[in-house]
Order: structure tokens, then C-alpha cells, then sequence
């Protein structure tokens, strides 16, 4: 059994080292922010605990070189010093030395001498100047110094990028070989081929890990942006943040960074209305923006959510007729959703009266562009006088998605679930033609169904106007939605839903944007991966 | 029957090395709080006899813990734990109702002594 002796040096020792990390931490925000009271405060008590226990320990050198410590920084705190000048390197230097002492404790190691130290201490309290070592002395301390290594390791990005490449093409080779094993039907090596595929799982899920990073570290730049430029543009904001702890991958966060920044500007400046404004309008004064992230899923949720004079649709729809971006008939008929969908589109960013009337438009084509090329989803949703929401929906890793795969021509092809709507197989009767357009009526909605086969392989032309006729036997469709549109894709037929490991194309096949990259099934097949926002945009420009 | 202590202090070290001395004694400790709101809901809910009260605290200051408690328990007898050099604080609660004090760092039988005295003064109170 522990003696009690033993068990009060344990407890000592765990509680000192805490204590003194923490008194790392604080000295250091001290450093940044001189007056910060409250880790003055926990400097204060920290040094006042560290004191008494070390005294009740028999450890007085500790206790002495604490007692000092918290008689200056009982001084700071009643304002009669500052942290200014020579004082901050004497306690830094302090803060140091107890860590030091505690290890020697730790270690069973004779104490370092703090006569120096303590005289210094005493310098400051008289309010006179301390004797600051030599660099010399300094280095040759840091020399004994014992040398402590974190557990954390700071590591590049591009690292854990070339990681997870190679884990990518592992994923692909492990559905070969469980294909290939299964085709030979050995049961040794099927045993190995699955036993490989469980542990190239884990390691992708631990790579995969290791990239995450809590969203908080981008918010918390986000107090500083907001009230300057709540500054810049008169406005009374105050931020509330939910969800810091969340975690994404890296990448998906460094991606986002512009588009967020440039949501809150947008949200301060065009959405949120001046404090009389707000008044005159029955509503507080102080404007609210509020920045979230909460996991759905696999995917994860970001959204700038504010309380001002929200979109005005009927705005909205005016100026897309007159941008052309639409039929005035056509326009008539969209609901408020996808009218809103229209703020997203490049010709609109240029409407600067929209801009002004609805507070919303600038730029936003160039936010959604950014959330696309991650494969992920940009909504917004506002209510006419009482704010504006929008919502980021983005994937947790880059690295591997849920598809849907299918054929077409002998071929193979994937789209990201992200972006699949709906399967469906249906027969003529189901199909209209309404100019020239092929349609068909899905829960109360009528959505355009063009062929793939036709769409990809055109050409520069408008697709020729859709016949009846051509529509021979059940046809089986995948409907896609890409910003509140949706199209029904006509395919030769499904294969099944996998995930996939997505890889970029590699020069000079870059260039075409219709596919977003090449994955390699477990066959060894290639398969393209389809880029549904960049298909959908090439049905729009080609309809007839 | 045994007198029942409440202990309040923020470090953990100083709460065991109370416990133990009072434990040992034959005292029943009923709790032992870690900062000031700890301390003002375990003082409701366990009515201790006595309670030893470190004078600073993460949240509050020994004093509004003591202010707090002599509110609800004007009974409860209160001594406070110090350092040297903490005079002025100790004076002020002392004449905020606190029963005795002690100066850390302590020796087992100081703290005896003190609490042993602290709770005769309240039964002799009652008799």
C-alpha cells in the first residue's frame, strides 16, 4: 500500500505541473493583453496555491520563490505595477524556474539556485530595477535545461495530402484484390483479402482523422472581421458562435475561409439595416449575426445567419427577367425558393440595384462556385423583414463520397450522391414534350429529363428539340439537383451505390469540366466521375 | 455523534491533506468543494457543523462564500484558511462572521486545535 507521505507527493506533483501550465498559458495572454484581469487573477491564485501546498510539502524554495511571484502579480493586479518593461522578462523567467523546480521535485534532482531570481523579485517590489542576466548565461541555462517534448506534432498539410493520396489508391487496390479473391474463391485468400480490407479502412479513417480540425479555428477569426466592419459600415452587430467544436477536414475549412468572409461582409453591410433603420422597424437596435456548424450526417453544416431586412423576392424575380435569365412566364410561375436560387447566378452579381433594394447579390456567384468544387451545397433561406440565412452543406473529408454508379455506352460512370435527387425507372406514357423539352411530373413538379448520351456527346450546338417518339420502353433515370434545380439524367442502366475515391483528372484531360475526376473500381475499370452543377449548366446554355 | 465538515478549497492537495487530518481525528466530512458556487450549494445541501473556507477562490472570494453562508446558516461555524501576509482579509472576515482562522501551512495538531475549539464554542452556545 502507498504510504500517505507518497500519496500527498503524487497529488502535489500532478497539481503543481497543472498549475503551472496553466501559469505558462496565462503569463503568455498576459503578454498579449497587459492588463487582462482575469488572468491576473489566476496568476494570482495559482501562485497563492502553489505557495501554501509546496510550504506543506516541505519544498520552501518553491514555496519562497512562489510567495514572491504572487506578491508582484498582487501588485499588477492592484495597479500599483504594470507588466510593462523589465518586469515581464523577470517573471517569465520566474514562471520558468518554478517549472524547473517542480521537475526537479519530480526527479529527485537538487533544486536550481533562485537567490538571483528572488533578489530581482525583491528589485521589482522596492521599484527598483532588476539585474537582467547576460544572453551568455542564458544559453548555457538553456543547455542544462532539461528538454520536455510536446505530444503534439505540428505537421504540413502537404504531408497528410501525399498521405491521403496514397491512401486513396490503396482503397482502390483493396476492392481489387476482394474482387479478385472472390473471383478465385480460395478461402485462405479471401481471408487475407478481407483481413487487408479491414485494416486499409482503418487506416483511411485514421488519415482521414488525422485532418480534421475544429471549425472553431476559423470563427474565431471572425470577432475581429465583424466589429470592423460593423465599424466600416455603421452598423450595431453582435456575433454569436455555436458549433467551434465541430471538426472538417483542413482543406474543406482553408476552401470556405473567402466564401464565410465574404457572407459575414455581405450580411453586415447589405443585410443587416442601420440601428434606426431597426427601429423605425420595430426591431432591437443592435443587429444579430449568428455563425454555426453542425454535423448532418456525413456532412457538415456551416451557416451565417442574420435578423435584418431579409431578400425581397419579387425583386429578385424583376431583375432575373430582365437579366434574361429567365422567361417572364416562366418566372411567374417559380416558387420563392427558386427565385432566391437566381441570387447564385454570375450575371446577377453585377446587379447593383438589386444589391441595394434586396441587400444581397454581390459576388455570391463566386461563394457557390468555391462550395461546388467541393462537391457540397450553398441555400439560402430569408423571410422579407426578419433575416437571411445561408447554409453551407459540406462534406467532412474530400477524400471519399458516397456515388451512385451506372452505364452508359458499356461504359462506367459515378455521380456524387451529394448531388443525386432521386432514381427512378418510367415508362412513355409518364413523358411529356413542352417545347421542345422533355418533362415529367415528380412529386407535383414538372422536371426536365434530357438523354446523357445526347447531352455529352452534341457538340457545340443547341440539343435538338425532344420528340415523343424517341422515348422507346422504360427508361431508367437518375435526378440530379444542383442549386434547387432538378434534371433527370437518362442512363442505360444502374449498376449500384459505392463509395469512391475521387482522383482529378491528369493533363490535358483537366480541362473538361463536365467531369469532376476518375475513380478506379474494384475490377480495375475507370470510371468517370460526373460534375452535376457543370452538367446542369451545359443543359440550361443547350436547351432548345 | 460525530461533527460534520464541509471543505472548501481549490486546490485538490489541500483537500486531501484536510481530509485526512480531520478523517483521522474521527470528524465526518461531508464534502469538499472546489470553488464558490460548489461551496454555497454543498453548504445547503449537506448543513455541516463547520466549514473550512479557503480565503481565494477560483470564482468567488472566500469572503462572498462566507457572506453567502452566513445568510442562509447563521449557525454554521466558519473557519477560514490563509496564508501569511493575508491579514487584511482575514481581520475582514472574522468580522464578517468567521468563526476562527488558520495559517497555512498548517501542522496537523494546529488544525485540531482549532477546529476541535471552534466547534465547542457551538455547543456551548447551545447549552
Amino acid at each position: 500500500m502507498k504510504s500517505r507521505e507518497q500519496e500527498y507527493r503524487e497529488i502535489f506533483m500532478a497539481e503543481a505541473l497543472e498549475y503551472y501550465n496553466a501559469m505558462s498559458r496565462h503569463i503568455s495572454e498576459l503578454e498579449r493583453n497587459p492588463t487582462d484581469e482575469p488572468s491576473l487573477n489566476e496568476l494570482f491564485r495559482l501562485m497563492h496555491n502553489l505557495k501554501s501546498n509546496s510550504r506543506a510539502m516541505g519544498y520552501n524554495s518553491i514555496g519562497e520563490l512562489a510567495h514572491h511571484m504572487e506578491t508582484i502579480f498582487g501588485l499588477i493586479r492592484s495597479k500599483e505595477k504594470t507588466f510593462t518593461g523589465s518586469v515581464v522578462p523577470v517573471l517569465f523567467t520566474g514562471i520558468d524556474t518554478i517549472g524547473e523546480m517542480i521537475r526537479a521535485v519530480g526527479a529527485n534532482e537538487d533544486m536550481p539556485t533562485v537567490e538571483r531570481l528572488l533578489d530581482n523579485l525583491d528589485r521589482l517590489v522596492r521599484g527598483e530595477e532588476p539585474i537582467l542576466e547576460e544572453e551568455e548565461d542564458d544559453t548555457d541555462e538553456d543547455a542544462n535545461r532539461k528538454l520536455e517534448l510536446s505530444d503534439l506534432v505540428y505537421i504540413q498539410i502537404k504531408k497528410l495530402d501525399h498521405l491521403m493520396n496514397l491512401v486513396g489508391e490503396l482503397i482502390i487496390d483493396r476492392d481489387r484484390v476482394l474482387t479478385l479473391s472472390q473471383e478465385i474463391g480460395n478461402p485462405a485468400l479471401l481471408m487475407a483479402a478481407t483481413h487487408l480490407s479491414r485494416i486499409a479502412d482503418e487506416l483511411q479513417y485514421s488519415v482521414m482523422d488525422a485532418r480534421l480540425v475544429g471549425v472553431g479555428s476559423l470563427f474565431s477569426k471572425f470577432p475581429r472581421v465583424v466589429r470592423d466592419v460593423a465599424t466600416a459600415e455603421k452598423k450595431d452587430v453582435e456575433l454569436t458562435m455555436v458549433g467551434e467544436d465541430i471538426q472538417i477536414d483542413r482543406n474543406i475549412l482553408q476552401i470556405i475561409t473567402d466564401s464565410l468572409l465574404h457572407l459575414v461582409r455581405n450580411a453586415i453591410g447589405h443585410g443587416l439595416e442601420t440601428p434606426q433603420e431597426r427601429v423605425a422597424a420595430g426591431k432591437p437596435a443592435q443587429g444579430h449575426l449568428t455563425l454555426s456548424a453542425q454535423t448532418e450526417r456525413d456532412d457538415v453544416l456551416i451557416q451565417v445567419q442574420d435578423d435584418g431586412r431579409g431578400i425581397d423576392v419579387e425583386s429578385v424575380r424583376r431583375k432575373a427577367v430582365e437579366r434574361g435569365l429567365v422567361a417572364a412566364n416562366v418566372a411567374a410561375t417559380l416558387d420563392a425558393d427558386a427565385v432566391r436560387a437566381f441570387l447564385f447566378e454570375p450575371g446577377f452579381s453585377m446587379a447593383k440595384e438589386v444589391t441595394e433594394i434586396s441587400g444581397r447579390g454581390v459576388g455570391l456567384d463566386v461563394v457557390k462556385l468555391a462550395i461546388d468544387s467541393l462537391g457540397g451545397q450553398l441555400r439560402v433561406e430569408s423571410v422579407l423583414g426578419q433575416g437571411t440565412t445561408f447554409t453551407l452543406v459540406l462534406p467532412t473529408s474530400i477524400a471519399v463520397k458516397g456515388a451512385l454508379l451506372f452505364q452508359l455506352d458499356q461504359r462506367n460512370y459515378a455521380i456524387p450522391l451529394m448531388h443525386t435527387d432521386s432514381v427512378v425507372s418510367l415508362q412513355p406514357e409518364n413523358f411529356n414534350v413542352v417545347g421542345g423539352v422533355l418533362l415529367t411530373r415528380l412529386q407535383d413538379e414538372n422536371v426536365p429529363v434530357v438523354s446523357l448520351r445526347r447531352l455529352l456527346h452534341n457538340g457545340d450546338g443547341p440539343l435538338p428539340p425532344a420528340v415523343k417518339a424517341e422515348v422507346e420502353g422504360r427508361q431508367d433515370i437518375i435526378i440530379v439537383k444542383y442549386n434547387n434545380r432538378r434534371l433527370g439524367l437518362i442512363v442505360d442502366r444502374f449498376l449500384r451505390q459505392q463509395d469512391i475515391v475521387v482522383k482529378p483528372m491528369s493533363k490535358p484531360l483537366d480541362t473538361i469540366d463536365l467531369f469532376g475526376g476518375v475513380t478506379l473500381l474494384g475490377s480495375g475499370q475507370v470510371c468517370l466521375v460526373l460534375d452535376v452543377p457543370a452538367l446542369t449548366r451545359l443543359f440550361l446554355a443547350k436547351r432548345p | 455523534m460525530k461533527n460534520r465538515i464541509l471543505i472548501v478549497d481549490d486546490s485538490f492537495y489541500m483537500r486531501t491533506m484536510l481530509k485526512n487530518m480531520l478523517t483521522d481525528a474521527g470528524y465526518e466530512v461531508v464534502g469538499e468543494a472546489a470553488n464558490g458556487q460548489q461551496a454555497l450549494e454543498m453548504a445547503t445541501d449537506t448543513k455541516p457543523d463547520l466549514i473550512t473556507l479557503d480565503v481565494i477562490l477560483p470564482d468567488n472570494t472566500g469572503l462572498d462564500v462566507l457572506k453567502g453562508i452566513r445568510q442562509e446558516q447563521p449557525d454554521v461555524k466558519v473557519v477560514m484558511c490563509s496564508a501569511v501576509g493575508q491579514e487584511v482579509i482575514v481581520n475582514e472576515a472574522l468580522e464578517s462572521g468567521a468563526t476562527a482562522y488558520i495559517v497555512k501551512p498548517f501542522s496537523e495538531e494546529k488544525v485540531l486545535e482549532i477546529v476541535g475549539s471552534a466547534l465547542q464554542e457551538s455547543d456551548s452556545d447551545q447549552a
